[in-house]
């Protein structure tokens, strides 16, 4: 076969490939369906995308009008649960649909839906976290409500930005779980006892050699596992004051923030 | 003399193709596991850049520009559709939607086994001539007839020429589909 023949066929075929593209855009060049609500517009790329500029959030707000999102469906039908989200769409800084929500199968894994900035909220929703999140379910989260920017940033949960560092340092020997010193989720409150090293009797033991009868706050002196550094700290009897103006300065209460196991 | 063709043109043309299938996979394995898979995404850039700028060679073989030694130019050729072709690959990804970026993928690949195939076609033609060259000699000839005897071989064992035949009507469907597939997305990205 001559390369002029091959060449006319093989153009003939790119033609009929190319026209494709025109008549079924939904299967040449869609990136996956769209979300099962928007599946009518699947046959549709302009009903959203304008050209070579994509999606506006004006082609969005046409059908969601943004003081409706959360109330009332496209259709005028009232939403009949929790009305958790409302303020959420209303009170954004700018209306920037595609900045959380994606379309497309193929296109949500780079753009998923809990993947949005806080930075999109206006100031007074973006501090009262709990009209979107709830409080954890252990003691400690329990007795707080508001100002979680206190411990934990809008970029994520865990971990948090509360500098553990400021009470007690973590090293070798005391890298573990939250629940070993803090246990039944009570984060007002610590043990030691919970590590075989830290019995009852050694430490009251060793403390008494020392003389130190004053031990019921762990964290007074031992900042850390470094023995020597907590000899220094007690020695200089400064413990006492460092830690009430840390604990001040973190708004803590200190009558709550006891060893209470240390009785015997 | 059959041991001798697998091991001088089947295996490394298995070896170079199988290396990028491999390089491919790990290149993905890796910006997955580092939550890096939108590097992916913009790698089509990249490589079709690449690919592009590797046509220097066509030009300068066809006498559309006159500058770098052919020799290179092949050399720089074969690296930069290999790397081109890799980074293409990794943008693919295994994520199946739609059926344009597949055909211009396709495409692609068959475009990759061919020039392959022309890279070892080139050696076995270059090979063939030699083996003439040294037949000619021992028989006594002189240079000039061994010149014009050699000349004569060429054009009945152009196997480069055959093989253009199907090679360049590859890559005008890799052109069209490639670009076809940039269009839309051009079209249809979210610019903001």
């Amino acid at each position: 076969m001559k390369k002029k023949q091959i060449t006319v066929i093989v153009a003939a075929n790119l033609f009929v490939l190319v026209m494709l593209v025109f008549l079924f855009p939904q299967f040449m060049i869609s990136p996956g369906k769209p979300v099962e609500a928007h599946i009518d517009l699947a046959d549709d790329c302009f009903a959203c995308h304008t050209p070579f500029i994509g999606s506006t959030a004006e082609q969005c707000i046409d059908c969601h009008a943004v003081a409706d999102i959360g109330i009332k469906t496209t259709k005028g039908l009232l939403i009949d649960k929790e009305q958790k989200n409302v303020a959420f769409h209303q009170k954004l800084v700018e209306e920037d649909c595609m900045a959380c929500h994606s379309e497309h199968k193929g296109v949500q894994p780079f753009r998923p839906i809990g993947q949005f900035s806080h930075e999109l909220l206006q100031t007074s929703v973006k501090e009262q976290c709990d009209s979107c999140h709830s409080n954890p379910a252990d003691g400690f989260h329990k007795k707080i409500t508001g100002n979680c920017s206190q411990c934990h940033s809008n970029e994520s949960w865990l971990p948090a930005t509360f500098d553990h560092e400021k009470y007690f340092r973590f090293d070798k020997d005391h890298n573990t779980e939250c629940a070993t010193c803090h246990i039944n989720n009570d984060y007002t409150n610590y043990t030691c006892y919970g590590c075989h090293e830290h019995s009852r009797s050694n430490i009251r033991e060793e403390h008494l050699e020392e003389g130190i009868r004053d031990y019921e706050n762990c964290v007074d002196c031992h900042r850390s596992g470094d023995e020597d550094e907590a000899k220094r700290i007690w020695r200089s009897g400064s413990y006492k004051s460092k830690m009430q103006q840390q604990l001040n300065l973190d708004g803590v209460d200190q009558s709550n923030y006891r060893k209470h196991d240390h009785d015997d | 003399m059959q041991r001798s063709l697998i091991r001088k043109e089947v295996m490394p043309f298995l070896l170079m193709f199988g290396f990028l299938i491999l390089a491919t996979l790990i290149t993905d394995a890796v910006l997955h596991q580092f939550e890096l898979a939108w590097i992916g995404r913009w790698l089509g850039i990249p490589g079709t850049l690449l690919i592009l700028s590797s046509f220097f060679y066509s030009l300068r073989k066809r006498k559309k520009i006159s500058f770098g030694n052919p020799k290179t130019l092949l050399k720089v050729h074969e690296t930069l559709t290999w790397i081109g072709a890799l980074f293409i690959l990794v943008h693919a990804g295994v994520h199946v939607y739609a059926i344009l970026p597949w055909l211009a993928l396709l495409a692609m690949l068959i475009n990759v086994i061919s020039g392959m195939t022309g890279k070892y076609l080139l050696d076995r033609s270059r090979r063939f001539l030699a083996e003439k060259k040294e037949t000619y000699l021992q028989q006594g000839l002189s240079d000039q007839e061994v010149e014009k005897r050699l000349f004569r071989d060429a054009t009945t064992y152009d196997l480069m020429k055959q093989w253009r035949t199907v090679h360049l009507p590859i890559t005008l469907a890799f052109a069209v589909l490639g670009v076809t597939h940039i269009l839309s997305i051009l079209l249809f990205w979210q610019w903001k």
